[in-house]
């Protein structure tokens, strides 16, 4: 028997007053009861994180909330009701690395809210919170409590957060992206423990997310936002199933699924066009003069091929190594061992003007579309800048090649005498993309290129990528954390764990039928997109892999013994 | 939290030995011939007398055999002596240097005890009338040089209002002084501090304090306070670095008998080794407290504590 | 092949300009400034009295309809005096800063570009230098080379260098790092490229906030040089120097002590606001 929190009826959100107000929500109505999970899905910008602020009475100043939230009887959008933070409503936020109050310790953050409100003395508020800290799954609980934000991980600081809201005991609890900024394993572990304390405790939660991953896997009712509006609402398998509106379909359609049968046939193998051999890198943890801090191997030993005309996907979790390898590559960090062959040239022995002119046969596009571009140079001077360097267009040339390059990735050649910052994400990677293959490079290295767009702009980069690889018979290693993309657009794919390669082979085998332990336990992870597959308890990811030489156990299917 | 602080240490040994190294060099930089240039203005000096303070000095020998041995006159404690009277520069320095200690001193807990709370509360009242006010005289102070307003302390509360004495070495004679250049650098810690905890405030753990209901006095005493005075901390051995330049020009004009006045003096009469010996016990007083305060900053910082 | 053509617009922050307008501190700082200049360019025309001739008027006249801001203790006429000085002023500040900006920036960029064992010594240097305090520095300058105006310039330009230094060093660690530094590296530009396309213009409007403020910084020091006699020697109009001498005469004539040292403030605190206003104009960082 399940009763209604939480109703909210009408709820808008405008930013700033009278002429030059921008409305950030618009009428936007949900219930939420005992026991249930409503999600609340939408892009950047679509509001969804005002709406968790509105019901806080967190909203910044200049924004004013009007509509009708009841909760406990009383409507909290009203002007002086008390917010019901804390003990009425938790909050738990999207970044735990800087959620944490840094100069106090864990105990004393947990124990503080319960004291304040009066729910128990310090002395039992204590062993309360030392209880909860076993209850979600923090190993020395008692040790914890005297450490500092600092020395724990990112997961264990989500945990900390679950359980600082959760020892209010709380009606609702509010989670806006709790697992973003977290590896995919550890993800999944926070989604189970979110899931387990419904299911004990009966309190509603409302998980605000992008990723429709993580809505079919823990929501039993949506709510889909955008711009600011209700698109559809409804159960999680009648959005999935039957979307009504466009929004909803477009979304579904562009979310990639591990479990997207490969469309590429599997390329044969062709020439070697690199090959990296015994690549070995290790970061000191203190720069300059000084006593070296702890050292981070990031590179162990790293041997690779890449054939020409496929995509490679370089799979990990943070600390894998992959980026760094993708840097060695690209000599952005110097590797300490090993060799790079391109052509028959060692990449990493080259020096000065050589290197200078060997840069061109690879291309980097970077993560952060926003920061990848020099804001005091035009988009044209940025496109043209390879070329200028290379010296392949005469002068009179260059206006037409920057044009038809704008005009392939799908901008207009008006644009050339713009800034970066008068473009979004998703035209900045554009153009990111148009200086990157300016100068005709032979491979690119796609470095996590989609993971700060948003999933509809995602698919169209993705797109875009494919069609110019094969125009122009490309050959990619794409770096990425996410399996659903990888499946989506590689061809073979190596995973990374701690510096090595623990499986190597065709994207479709690999994803199918993991060998390693490592990849099945990521693969497992991965939240999927279809409510219809509920899943049980995961098997926690223990102890240490093997992470020996790679054997090959399949044609051009290779395991770490 | 060792490793930052053998840093600081490493670095501060290394400093006051750049100090003696120049200090040595000094000498030379000096366009002409130092000893005459010394003892230009003391009458009836023979030229025999001057070839002996020139060997004294060592100048007659290569420059690292001067350096050796003004290292073993220094770890004896021998520092020189002056040009006039020649006593010990050692013993005139240590004549004064409490005084400018305890100028300093002094001026540096006015100037937090006003400045810090001042920024706090304009921090706290962002945006409002007061915060823009308090900005204001905080911009001014800061634009004011402190030797007028030292003239005019002394013009208002020595002279006119007769309260203070014109000069002297009693406590009286500290206030004016103390105040001088204390309230010109609390301006900087007032704006140091606010935008500190501006700072704090925006940052997602303070979201996260209010999140669980704590009331606003509390957030901002124990989490936004602790967070946003560790910069403030930090700033300390800069500026008290600064109190001491500008303690030589405060005591000019209050007469204050501390090491700034004995300095500026000794530049006049081309003193060169009281020169010396002024910069070697400014760089050693200054590494001091810089790292006295680093050490404060890493027992306060958990992050480095703990690191 | 249907890449959708992506012509969304997107919101462009405010121009720089009117970013600056809409700073009051930067407004009021600016018209100082500008005044100041003024002042400087033309004080042969605006000032009524040769500054250097004695006995022009009665000695220690208070203000006047005469002499408007009074005589001093030998009869020179302090408006033309205060006016002399500003341009005194605003070239002790422009010297002073331009030497210490130019080495100091070469300096960081260099560090921050070339890492490793450059790095390493050039910043240790320089946070050596830095604990000398710019006081003390400067001091032992003029103690060496002997008083004089262009000494105690020259002082002021070397003592700031670590400061410029350190600061322009952060700057440039924080752009070097960005992903479009490393984009132009990886494009196969020369260091030369990398050091003036794009490291120079992004790092330049930090270093020209600095700067404005420690125009300030370097007006107060050379002033404080002078007022301990150890800058501008007479005649020389300087305002640091003015104060000096007014010491002896504070209780019979008070507006020889405040009529300088106003001046020497406004000038600060319009460099100062000037430069605040700079700063919170080029700080709207620009998010999604």
């Amino acid at each position: 028997m399940s009763t209604t929190l939480l109703s909210v009826r009408g709820l808008s959100i405008t930013l700033g007053s009278d002429a030059r107000a921008t409305s950030l929500l618009q009428d936007v109505s949900f219930d939420v009861s005992t026991g249930q999970i409503l999600s609340i899905v939408g892009e950047s910008g679509s509001g969804k994180s005002m709406t968790a602020k509105a019901i806080m009475g967190l909203l910044p100043p200049k924004a004013n909330s009007s509509g009708i939230a009841m909760f406990r009887g009383q409507n909290l959008l009203a002007k002086n009701t008390t917010p019901p933070r804390g003990t009425g409503i938790g909050l738990i936020f999207q970044e735990p690395m800087t959620a944490l109050t840094p100069v106090l310790t864990i105990g004393s953050q947990l124990t503080e809210a319960i004291v304040v409100h009066g729910l128990a003395d310090i002395n039992a508020a204590h062993r309360r919170a030392i209880e909860m800290l076993d209850r979600v799954g923090i190993p020395n609980p008692v040790q914890r409590m005297r450490q500092y934000p600092h020395e724990l991980s990112g997961g264990m600081r989500q945990r900390v957060m679950i359980a600082m809201m959760m020892l209010l005991e709380p009606d609702i609890l509010i989670a806006d992206e709790p697992t973003t900024a977290l590896d995919v394993t550890v993800q999944a572990q926070i989604l189970d423990l979110l899931r387990d304390i419904v299911f004990d405790t009966q309190i509603g939660l409302i998980l605000i997310t992008h990723d429709m991953g993580v809505v079919a896997e823990m929501a039993s009712d949506v709510i889909v936002l955008k711009a600011g509006q209700v698109v559809e609402a409804g159960s999680v398998q009648q959005i999935f199933d039957a979307p009504n509106a466009e929004y909803t379909r477009a979304l579904l359609d562009a979310v990639p699924s591990i479990e997207a049968a490969h469309l590429k046939p599997l390329s044969t193998k062709g020439t070697v066009i690199l090959s990296a051999r015994n690549l070995h890198k290790t970061f000191r943890g203190q720069r300059g003069v000084g006593p070296a801090g702890p050292k981070t191997k990031a590179l162990d030993d790293v041997s690779l091929d890449i054939w020409h005309g496929e995509t490679l996907a370089l799979v990990g979790e943070s600390g894998s190594g992959k980026s760094t390898l993708g840097r060695v590559l690209l000599r952005l960090t110097e590797a300490d061992q090993g060799t790079v062959e391109l052509g028959n040239m060692d990449l990493l022995a080259l020096t000065g003007a050589q290197l200078r002119l060997t840069r061109r046969k690879i291309q980097m596009i970077f993560q952060d579309p926003y920061a990848s571009l020099d804001p005091r140079q035009s988009v044209g001077a940025a496109i043209l800048e390879p070329i200028i360097i290379q010296g392949s267009a005469t002068k009179s040339d260059r206006h037409e090649v920057v044009s038809e390059l704008l005009t392939r990735v799908g901008l207009t050649p008006e644009m050339a005498n713009r800034f970066p910052h008068e473009f979004s994400g998703g035209q900045r990677q554009r153009i990111a993309i148009a200086r990157a293959i300016a100068s005709g490079p032979e491979l690119i290295i796609a470095d996590e290129p989609t993971s700060a767009l948003d999933v509809s702009i995602q698919a169209q980069i993705l797109d875009l990528l494919a069609d110019l690889k094969q125009e122009k018979k490309l050959t990619m290693l794409f770096i990425s954390h996410d399996l659903a993309v990888v499946r989506q657009v590689a061809d073979r794919v190596a995973v990374m764990r701690q510096g090595r390669i623990i499986e190597l082979g065709p994207v479709d085998a690999v994803w199918s039928a993991p060998r390693h332990p490592y990849t099945k336990a990521l693969i497992d992870a991965a939240p999927v997109p279809d409510p219809h597959r509920k899943r049980g308890l995961r098997t926690p990811l223990t102890g240490s892999f093997s992470t020996g030489k790679l054997t090959e156990v399949a044609p051009g299917h290779w395991v770490a013994s | 939290m060792w490793h930052f602080l053998s840093t600081r240490l490493v670095m501060g040994f290394l400093t006051i030995w750049v100090t003696t190294i120049m200090v040595t060099l000094l000498i030379h930089a000096v366009p002409g011939d130092p000893v005459q240039i010394m003892y230009a203005q003391s009458q009836g000096t023979t030229p025999e007398q001057i070839e002996q303070v020139r060997r004294s000095l060592g100048l007659d020998r290569p420059i690292h055999i001067q350096y050796l041995m003004y290292m073993e006159r220094l770890f004896q404690g021998d520092l020189g002596v002056t040009i006039r009277g020649g006593q010990p520069v050692l013993e005139v320095i240590f004549q004064r240097l409490p005084n400018t200690l305890m100028l300093a001193v002094t001026a540096m807990f006015i100037a937090i005890l006003i400045g810090v709370p001042i920024g706090f509360l304009a921090a706290y009242r962002e945006g409002t009338v007061i915060d823009i006010a308090l900005m204001v005289l905080a911009i001014a102070g800061i634009s004011m040089p402190h030797f007028w307003l030292g003239l005019m302390l002394l013009f208002f509360f020595a002279l006119e209002l007769g309260w203070l004495p014109v000069s002297g070495n009693s406590i009286m004679n500290l206030i004016l002084p103390a105040l001088t250049l204390g309230l010109s650098n609390a301006a900087i810690f007032a704006r140091l501090t606010r935008s500190s905890m501006i700072d704090v405030m925006s940052q997602d753990f303070i979201q996260t304090a209010y999140a669980k209901g704590l009331p606003k006095a509390l957030v901002l005493r124990r989490h936004v306070m602790r967070a946003g005075l560790l910069p403030v901390v930090t700033m300390m051995g800069l500026q008290f670095a600064f109190m001491m330049g500008g303690a030589i020009v405060v005591e000019n004009i209050f007469s204050w008998n501390g090491v700034g006045r004995m300095a500026v003096e000794a530049i006049f009469q081309r003193d060169y080794p009281i020169i010396q010996g002024f910069i070697l016990t400014f760089s050693v007083v200054v590494v001091v407290v810089a790292i006295a305060i680093d050490a404060l900053y890493a027992v306060l910082d958990p992050r480095i504590r703990r690191a | 092949m249907d890449t959708k053509v992506d012509t969304s617009v997107h919101a462009a922050p405010l121009g720089f300009r009117k970013r600056l307008l809409l700073s009051p501190n930067g407004i009021v700082g600016l018209v100082i400034v500008l005044g100041l200049i003024f002042c400087a360019i033309f004080a042969e025309h605006l000032a009524p009295h040769n500054p250097a001739k004695m006995g022009t008027g009665g000695r220690f006249l208070p203000p006047n309809s005469d002499f408007f801001l009074g005589t001093d203790e030998f009869g020179r006429d302090m408006l033309s005096r205060i006016l002399y000085g500003s341009r005194i002023t605003l070239l002790i500040g422009a010297v002073a800063v331009g030497i210490s900006l130019t080495i100091g920036m070469l300096i960081g960029m260099l560090a921050a570009f070339r890492r490793g064992w450059i790095e390493a010594i050039l910043m240790r240097s320089t946070d050596i230098l830095f604990s000398f305090t710019e006081t003390l520095i400067a001091l032992s300058f003029v103690a060496v080379l002997g008083p004089s105006l262009q000494n105690a310039v020259i002082a002021v330009g070397v003592a700031g260098i670590p400061f410029y230094a350190r600061t322009c060093y952060s700057a440039a660690l924080v752009e070097t790092s960005k992903p479009y530094f490393e984009a132009s590296i990886s494009i196969g530009s020369s260091p030369g490229r990398l050091l003036f396309f794009h490291l120079l213009p992004n790092v330049l409007p930090t270093m020209i906030v600095v700067a404005t403020l420690g125009v300030s910084t370097a007006i107060l020091a050379a002033a404080g040089l002078s007022f301990l006699g150890l800058g501008a020697q007479p005649p020389t109009s300087e305002w640091g120097y003015m104060l000096a001498g007014s010491r002896d005469y504070i209780n019979r004539a008070p507006w020889l002590m405040t009529i300088p040292g106003l001046a020497i403030a406004v000038t600060v605190l319009g460099f100062n606001l000037l430069g605040d206003g700079l700063r919170t104009s080029l700080d709207p960082v620009e998010r999604k």
